[in-house]
């Protein structure tokens, strides 16, 4: 879920160091005015072709009706329509539900293990951090499709093991509550280490001197994670709670691969939803809208977070 | 489901990567004249030899079948160059619709089409499909088993040749009757199966059938379809007006309900030809298998250790006195509109098709059973099968083609009728809700989403 905005991230940013240096060169003549634009232009065009494109187009798209090949205008119908889909709002209800209680969790666990990680009392550490990291290097594909296999209920890993230590089997991914906890299982096993990293690395720069003053002053541990580590974790909590935030508004591997969104529609999430509409109905418009609809709350909680972040500073 | 039918199980649940987008009908050779409006028989449009390249495509089986015939083909047409390729079922289906949404771009000349997408294809992407009328199919228009040519036609316009039809099965475990000491003579209703199952429970601890409880994949309502066949019913009617919510519909889902409730049903994960509900079979754990007609021979492989155990019936009737034929689904070969070479390309469908040489062969190898009426005289389809204890069994299924059949308008919404449909089921098998009150709430739904009327 992450890993999709810092990829976005870095393909937005390419144009800007680009042009910087090309910049310093210009004036000298002629022809060297245009060297710069020339430099921009491939990553323009591929910019351009496979992001600006798409953007409106799926815009335009999202005013028209589909049927097929054929398009009528309608407006604001699509959106009008999601207003009143049943369907739309029990997805963006699941959505909200990972939101609210699987990142909170994760991003707890994740601070838990930083400070796990960095303790001195540790030994070993390359190799937890490493451990613990890994899960993040899996494709989204092929962990859906591992953690669907372990988790099955006649063939699964978990039942059998359930079964060995004497507990009843449970139906991971047909049963609509367990859907849910397997999927948010799934993201937990997944990202918990990518953020533990970012915390770890921020944790490092807190100076050390800092919590030694504090334990001068008589501050004990718990006290000192209170004052010390966590202001100073400050900047790397916004960052992923916000990338956590944006990674699971967009969330559709995981209950693709794992659940198909079932069942009953429990872990059907608005990215999932999209697809569905899209390429199962050929309902290009309507799918279009969900899409923006998506933008539109992925916009209003990343400005909700980071106006946030800011008052408290 | 339509796509799944012949040798079904093809690998799903597996996001295989789809093999060459290839597929250029290049090659030169513009022959195709096409769009001449007149239908009738003979050749039409242009003449002279044929030639060129034609892509077809299929999945596994079928495909293997029509590659089968290439040679045969040439010695009729030797200056056609025709390639089969075998893209996979379900990932067939997300192909041709990209392909088409592209308006053709990278389309193959031949596509195997399922009846559940042919609608689809026909409805939402005018000009996707050539007019085969125009090549001359219209002389082929009896040459079918009832019913299929108004599923490939539409308004005096032929969209496909139909190549396998799928009656539906009785499958059953006669050992285990007999054990229970049921006689399947004497059930004539879905009532007296499920009294049936009850003391084949009893007596053998099997279950009567196997059902995807969660719905876990999008075909998990075949059972549901077939009750709703055999009333001369579906998700649409003729017109293409919603009927989900039909009195018929929800004694088809209360007939379900009834079973879940006195356990008969087995929750498996995946349809008839996936890794789920075909363990639960080999594994003996169910006593019926109310499949099309091709799980028969696949089951041959699938459980050879239960030859002579099971037996082959019509299936009963909903309400006592009624019908116990269904064509649940069925097959066709289509030529894009976009080919280039749509003469040579509908003469290969024509050859696959509407000759008893070449789906005899067909039937024999894979099981795959022939719409094409002129091919049941094979002695091949009147023998008496060891698998089925000495049973005629495809006779059975001939008996159930001939009968006149109801039409099923599968429309270009069926993806998300059948949808709502597994959701409802769903509910009613998971949480116990109420077959009326969930079929009124898909019913609702289904209009939202398609702007379709009720019935």
């Amino acid at each position: 879920m992450t890993t999709a905005a810092p990829a976005r991230a870095g393909a937005g940013s390419h144009p800007g160091p680009a042009a910087a240096p090309a910049r310093r060169r210009s004036g000298r003549g002629g022809g060297a005015r245009l060297a710069p634009y020339l430099f921009v232009l491939p990553a323009l065009a591929l910019f351009a072709a496979f992001r600006l494109y798409p953007v409106v187009w799926s815009f335009v798209l999202s005013l028209y009706r589909t049927e097929g090949t054929t398009q009528t205008w309608t407006g604001l119908g699509n959106y009008e329509r999601l207003l009143n889909d049943p369907l739309f709002w029990k997805a963006l209800g699941n959505t909200a539900l990972i939101l609210v209680v699987q990142v909170p969790v994760m991003l707890a666990l994740s601070l838990g293990l930083a400070v796990a990680l960095n303790s001195a009392l540790l030994r070993w550490k390359p190799l937890f951090r490493l451990g613990f990291f890994l899960p993040v290097v899996t494709g989204l594909v092929t962990y859906g499709l591992m953690m669907g296999a372990l988790l099955n209920q006649d063939s699964g890993a978990v039942n059998w093991l359930l079964q060995l230590v004497g507990l009843p089997e449970v139906h991971w991914l047909n049963d609509p509550f367990w859907a849910r906890v397997s999927i948010m299982l799934a993201l937990t096993w997944h990202y918990t280490g990518y953020n533990a990293v970012i915390y770890l690395a921020r944790l490092q720069s807190i100076p050390a001197e800092h919590h030694e003053a504090a334990a001068v002053d008589g501050a004990g541990p718990l006290r000192r994670f209170w004052h010390v580590t966590l202001p100073g974790l400050r900047p790397a909590l916004l960052l992923t709670v916000v990338l956590s935030t944006i990674g699971t508004l967009q969330l559709f591997d995981e209950p693709f691969i794992m659940t198909g969104g079932g069942p009953d529609n429990a872990t059907t999430t608005i990215g999932v939803y999209l697809y569905q509409t899209g390429f199962r109905y050929f309902d290009f418009g309507y799918a279009s809208a969900i899409g923006y609809a998506l933008v539109l709350i992925i916009s209003l909680f990343g400005l909700v977070q980071v106006k946030l972040a800011k008052e408290e500073d | 489901m339509g796509g799944r039918i012949v040798g079904g199980p093809s690998r799903r649940g597996f996001l295989k990567g789809i093999g060459a987008a290839a597929v250029a009908a290049g090659g030169g050779s513009v022959l195709a004249a096409c769009g001449g409006s007149d239908s009738g028989g003979g050749d039409a449009g242009g003449s002279g030899e044929l030639s060129g390249s034609v892509t077809v495509w299929s999945w596994k089986n079928p495909a293997a079948e029509l590659k089968a015939l290439i040679p045969a083909f040439n010695a009729v047409h030797p200056k056609v160059k025709v390639t089969v390729q075998d893209i996979g079922n379900p990932a067939i289906w997300d192909k041709i619709t990209i392909a088409m949404a592209a308006g053709g771009q990278g389309l193959a000349d031949v596509l195997h089409i399922g009846v559940d997408y042919l609608p689809g294809y026909i409805e939402k992407f005018p000009g996707g499909l050539a007019d085969l009328g125009a090549l001359g199919a219209n002389k082929y228009a009896d040459a079918f088993a009832p019913g299929l040519w108004q599923t490939v036609s539409r308004q005096s316009k032929v969209y496909a040749l139909p190549w396998e039809a799928n009656a539906s099965g009785f499958f059953y475990r006669s050992d285990l009757f007999q054990k229970a000491g049921v006689d399947a003579a004497s059930l004539a209703t879905w009532d007296d199966v499920i009294a049936a199952g009850k003391k084949v429970k009893e007596a053998t601890g099997t279950a009567l059938l196997a059902v995807d409880r969660s719905a876990s994949q999008a075909d998990s309502a075949n059972l549901f379809q077939l009750l709703l066949q055999l009333q001369g019913t579906f998700y649409f009617n003729i017109d293409g007006k919603i009927t989900i919510n039909s009195p018929e519909a929800v004694r088809a889902l209360t007939l379900i309900k009834e079973m879940n409730d006195a356990g008969l049903l087995l929750d498996v994960q995946g349809s008839p030809g996936a890794p789920g509900y075909d363990a639960a079979v080999k594994a003996g754990k169910v006593a019926v298998c109310p499949n099309p007609a091709w799980y028969g021979g696949y089951m041959e492989s699938l459980a050879a250790d239960q030859s002579g155990s099971w037996r082959l019936m019509l299936p009963p009737a909903v309400t006592p006195g009624g019908s116990r034929s269904a064509i649940v689904n069925s097959t066709h070969l289509a030529v894009a509109g976009s080919s280039k070479n749509q003469r040579a390309a509908f003469a290969f469908a024509e050859f696959a098709l509407t000759r008893p040489e070449s789906q005899v062969p067909i039937y024999k190898n894979k099981g795959i059973f022939p719409a094409l009426l002129k091919a049941y005289d094979d002695p091949a389809f009147h023998t008496e099968s060891a698998y089925f204890g000495g049973q005629k069994y495809a006779e059975v299924l001939l008996e159930e083609l001939s009968r006149p059949s109801v039409p099923t308008n599968y429309t270009a919404d069926y993806a998300r009728a059948l949808k709502v449909i597994d959701d409802a089921q769903t509910k009613v098998l998971l949480q116990g809700a109420d077959p009326a009150t969930v079929l009124r709430a898909a019913a609702d739904q289904l209009v939202q989403q398609t702007l379709r009327a009720q019935a």
